[in-house]
């Protein structure tokens, strides 16, 4: 009996987490860059490259694993008769919310998803990205136990919902139909790509099972600390789990601080950067991956946190805020990291997280 | 043990927690869970209480202004 109420608590979740690891071990095999099968963040980026929102020329294409996991999850809900459209919970909020979560998250260089695939692949400089987001939650718990609040949403006709996933159909169609109209890198990560069909199925696929499991590193954490409630933990343990028995198997693994494929070892401000992406995370319900789930689903809100996370990508690379990769030039090992403005950027970030969650708590006890 | 218990959803985190504290405020037995999946798709938190209390929380929940998505009686 006990096996079977285990299976049933986490086998959806763990089995969702042992998807999401293996195809983003076959993404990477397949010509995505080294550790980064998946990142919800810097596919979002260069997406906004591809569409000429930013002009940095090495991250610009249009990556079908987001269009796939918006649409993978729209139709799961659509299957399941999950599909709700709503809107309405403070959305100029979540969109400056978004914006800050992309930029913290594009200073470490992954978000929440590539940092459990970077540990993954053996990345410790991840290590300080992961104390950062945990830090980050933590902060985030201590507001919605003081009644922190974005409101609630209320039901808009199907349309409204379907918004996203339109977008992402005629991104697709972009792509197929008019790839002309778009910028597409020639060197650098966003040069390095699956081929079309399969980033899109391989994202429809951790789309619709992140629908069906709920599949939220934040949520997963907030869980964890707030409820000692581990299942949706459970499914990134199981992300990292398969990632890295994938790389050990596929002799991929390297367990080092340096030299990590799109990763710098400027530990503070990946702490920093994955400490507001947290924060961010749990004022917004869900990581990014999880916003892209809630958007398939018919949330409004969620569709327009994704939109600020484009519009942060745009602007992290606008004003070279996002971080740079250590690399070695001439022989010589070069620590990359943040920027001044970088710094500056993360700053203001906390300094918006609060003035947002200030002016969103209960005015008086018991007024909800 | 997974045993039958009334669970009430909420629309916000915070309508959650804020179920949590009048409930300790007024002694009432039950906690903080996360929401069943077979209630929602959502990833939030509901107050799981004894079936029995249905009737007290509806009112005392109501008259505290908070709000609720509902009342679900489940083996959770």
């Amino acid at each position: 009996m006990r096996e079977k109420n285990w299976v049933r608590d986490y086998g959806p979740i763990v089995l969702a987490g042992l998807i999401t690891g293996a195809a983003a071990l076959a993404l990477t095999a397949l010509g995505n860059p080294k550790n980064m099968g998946f990142c919800i963040a810097c596919f979002e980026r260069d997406i906004a490259g591809a569409l000429g929102l930013h002009s940095a020329a090495k991250v610009q294409y249009l990556r079908p694993e987001i269009v796939g996991i918006v649409l993978g999850a729209m139709a799961a809900a659509l299957a399941a008769k999950e599909f709700r459209a709503k809107a309405g919970s403070s959305p100029a909020s979540r969109f400056l919310i978004g914006l800050f979560v992309m930029i913290g998250a594009l200073v470490f260089l992954g978000c929440p998803l590539r940092m459990v695939i970077r540990l993954g692949g053996g990345d410790l400089t991840a290590v300080a990205g992961l104390l950062g987001f945990l830090a980050g939650i933590l902060v985030g718990i201590v507001f919605l136990k003081k009644g922190f609040s974005l409101g609630r949403a209320y039901p808009v006709p199907a349309a409204e919902g379907a918004v996203l996933p339109g977008v992402m159909v005629l991104l697709m169609v972009l792509l197929l139909a008019a790839p002309g109209l778009l910028h597409f890198s020639e060197e650098g990560p966003g040069s390095q790509r699956a081929f079309w069909l399969v980033s899109l199925l391989a994202g429809a696929l951790v789309g619709a099972a992140a629908q069906r499991s709920r599949l939220c590193m934040a949520g997963g954490l907030r869980d964890a600390f707030l409820l000692r409630d581990f299942r949706l933990l459970s499914g990134f343990l199981a992300i990292w789990a398969a990632v890295t028995v994938g790389n050990l198997i596929l002799g991929n693994y390297n367990l080092s601080a340096v030299s990590q494929p799109i990763a710098h070892s400027q530990y503070l401000w990946s702490f920093l950067g994955m400490a507001l992406a947290g924060w961010g995370s749990i004022l917004l319900g869900g990581c990014p991956l999880r916003q892209l789930i809630l958007a398939g689903e018919g949330s409004g809100d969620a569709a327009v946190s994704v939109l600020g996370m484009v519009a942060g990508a745009a602007a992290a690379h606008n004003f070279g805020l996002a971080g740079n990769a250590d690399s070695v030039v001439d022989g010589t090992y070069q620590v990359g990291g943040t920027s001044t403005a970088g710094m500056a950027a993360v700053a203001l970030g906390f300094a918006v997280l609060l003035a947002v969650t200030l002016t969103h708590l209960p005015k008086k006890e018991g007024a909800r | 043990m997974r045993q039958l218990r009334l669970v009430v959803a909420f629309h916000t985190t915070s309508a959650a927690i804020a179920a949590e504290a009048l409930c300790r405020r007024l002694g009432l037995e039950g906690k903080l869970i996360s929401v069943p999946r077979q209630v929602t798709s959502d990833c939030g938190m509901a107050w799981s209480a004894p079936p029995e209390l249905r009737e007290t929380l509806e009112s005392r929940l109501a008259e505290a202004g908070v709000e609720t998505a509902g009342f679900y009686e489940l083996v959770v």
